[in-house]
């Protein structure tokens, strides 16, 4: 179902490339997902707002960058003021909020944000370039993400290495997440499996001790546990199998969303691979 | 002053029960639950495995699972559970009042509030002493505040109004601290600091905290006689020499070391402090005094007991330990106002 819809926003978007002597939309988003496609394919004008966390650096790549931008509220009132030409926005984002908004006559088009491959991730790119009216801009962004996916598979498959993607207080991504698409590409195991967790769920150090999967994929690799989430990680247990040399560190806000950072999230799990096998 | 210590006399001849028996059947049943506490987890091992793992022996793996998940989980319920026990021993002798406890004073919820204020303001990492100091500042503060404004000989009924106003206000500042400081994470951290939980704790905890637990249960220990003294009365104690004044001040001072020091590192836990005297009572008798080790080692077993159903307990997630203990307090608090009715309805008078 979700693969249906960039389909649907490339529908809806059919008369744009007619209308190009119209001036381009101006577009407000309310998620930071949204948020970062928007930014790598607008022109600066055409951003009207953007969601509450665009300018957390945690969560979002372009953090830096959005704070040329009006911060919206995440509520509906702000955009209403702002009588965008359309709202962009995440399936998950807070439903009331949209449907406000249809309601009020503005144009609403959701993201999956959760893309279930990389080629619907490029095809998102695609949707996003033809809805601010640059079309042409989506090729190099896709081009990028083929570049690297072509790098990963060239030194994938030399030897399946079982990685455990381990966040935050035992949080395991497992089969589905973004995390396991850019596994397949660079040929490693998620070893979310050996700990009976399907699509995600919370590890025990106990169980991953026992499971022994060969790398640890961490969002941070600093000794400073900013809360009892990140203490977990920092467990000398944990360290004693798993000392940052068997640790590989991918930002988290490379690995939230699906779009054009998802090239760099590739290139960094190769490097750290090829660090590794050294 | 002859009539209070031949009183004193008195006491202590009518509570010589066999006690030896007692505390040797605690120290039996708390060490059969260590070993317990030892042997449960996510992994199974058996009895054998862990034994052998504890001492060295068997794969990396094991030792690792036994000396350095499980071990400072078991140390860790050892001490807090005595310390919260004999804290609420402690707080009962003080005040002459069978309701006082740690948790009903607020002390650990405000406890909580001087931790996360420490990890809120981004000044001290979670495994630093910061947070242990922190949070015995705001558990004395919390504890003093209400005796102070109780007031020495405050009923029963102002007491637990009084404690009611002080960990709520406190458990409403922590979750506003915890907003404020925009961890995207905010709802599983404030699980953590307002329902407790042992899990994954290592040695570092247990550093952390062990030292000013073992300061507060000595300044408790060593007021037992004082104890013995005040339950015959403010005055026939001051007549025996003890100084009412400075013992409350110290019983304050052992009870925020220890309660904080455990908060800081498990979250909040709550009700052993209530619960582990009154079951002491019919077995060892009415004297204060004798009543702190038997309630330090039967607030261990509740704890133990408690993290070992808890992982034993089929789950999703995992279970938090502190919301074993309030299912079993609270209505055993409930109990004891039905049992005190009498006297709560004349403190209102």
């Amino acid at each position: 179902m979700s693969r249906r819809v960039p389909l649907a926003v490339l529908a809806l978007l059919g008369a744009i490339p007619q209308a190009a002597a119209q001036p381009l939309p101006r577009i407000a988003s309310t998620n930071v997902c949204t948020d970062q496609l928007l930014m790598t394919l607008a022109d600066p004008a055409q951003i009207i707002g953007l969601s509450p966390y665009s300018r957390d650096p945690a969560q979002s790549f372009a953090a830096a960058e959005a704070r040329r931008y009006r911060l919206l509220s995440g509520g509906a009132e702000d955009i209403l003021m702002l009588k965008p030409d359309a709202v962009v926005s995440g399936q998950y984002d807070k439903r009331a909020t949209r449907e406000l908004l249809r309601q009020q006559g503005v144009r609403v088009v959701e993201f999956d944000v959760v893309p279930p491959s990389l080629d619907a991730i490029k095809q998102q790119i695609v949707a996003m370039a033809a809805l601010v009216g640059h079309p042409e801009r989506a090729a190099p962004a896709v081009a990028r993400l083929d570049a690297s996916i072509a790098r990963a598979r060239a030194m994938a498959a030399h030897n399946p290495i079982r990685v455990l993607p381990l966040w935050r207080r035992g949080w395991v991504s497992g089969a589905g997440s973004l995390i396991s698409l850019l596994f397949a590409e660079t040929g490693l195991v998620n070893a979310a499996a050996d700990l009976g967790i399907a699509s995600g769920g919370f590890a025990s150090l106990e169980a991953i001790i026992a499971a022994r999967p060969d790398i640890l994929l961490v969002s941070d690799g600093g000794d400073f546990a900013e809360d009892e989430g990140t203490a977990l990680l920092l467990h000398p247990a944990l360290e004693r199998f798993y000392p940052p040399s068997k640790r590989i560190v991918l930002p988290e806000r490379l690995t939230v969303c699906g779009g054009a950072m998802l090239a760099d999230a590739l290139d960094l799990l190769v490097a750290e691979l090829t660090r590794m096998s050294r | 002053m002859t009539e209070g210590a031949q009183q004193l006399a008195t006491i202590e001849t009518a509570a010589a029960r066999p006690r030896g028996v007692i505390t040797l059947a605690l120290l039996l049943i708390v060490g059969l639950l260590m070993l317990g506490s030892l042997g449960v987890g996510p992994v199974r091992l058996s009895p054998l495995t862990v034994l052998g793992a504890l001492f060295g022996g068997g794969g990396e793996v094991e030792q690792v699972i036994v000396q350095q998940i499980r071990l400072p989980r078991a140390i860790l319920g050892l001490a807090i559970g005595a310390i919260l026990g004999l804290s609420g021993a402690a707080l009962q002798g003080l005040l002459r009042n069978p309701l006082a406890s740690p948790s009903l004073f607020g002390a650990p919820q405000a406890a909580a509030f001087g931790a996360v204020l420490m990890i809120a303001l981004g000044l001290a990492d979670v495994r630093s002493y910061a947070l242990p100091v922190a949070a015995i500042l705001a558990s004395f503060v919390s504890v003093f505040a209400l005796l102070a404004v109780a007031g020495g000989n405050a009923g029963m009924l102002l007491l637990i109004l009084a404690g009611l106003a002080i960990s709520s206000l406190a458990g409403a500042a922590t979750v506003l601290v915890m907003n404020l400081a925009s961890n995207p994470y905010v709802a599983l951290e404030i699980a953590f600091w307002m329902l407790g939980s042992l899990e994954d704790r290592s040695f570092h905890h247990v550093m952390l905290a062990l030292p000013f637990i073992a300061i507060g249960a000595l300044i408790l220990f060593s007021q037992r006689h004082a104890f013995r003294a005040l339950s015959l009365g403010e005055e026939t104690a001051q007549s025996l020499g003890v100084d009412v004044g400075r013992l409350r001040l110290l019983v304050i001072i052992g009870v925020a070391l220890g309660v904080g020091a455990g908060v800081a590192v498990t979250g909040t836990i709550g009700f052993i402090g209530l619960v582990a005297p009154h079951l002491m009572r019919p077995l060892v008798g009415h004297d204060p005094a004798k009543l702190l080790l038997p309630s330090a080692l039967c607030g261990a077993a509740l704890l133990l007991a408690a993290d070992i159903a808890v992982r034993i307990i089929p789950s999703s997630s995992d279970i938090k330990v502190g919301v074993l203990t309030s299912l079993i307090g609270v209505p055993f608090f409930l109990y004891l106002i039905v049992r005190e009715r009498r006297s709560l309805g004349g403190g209102m008078a």
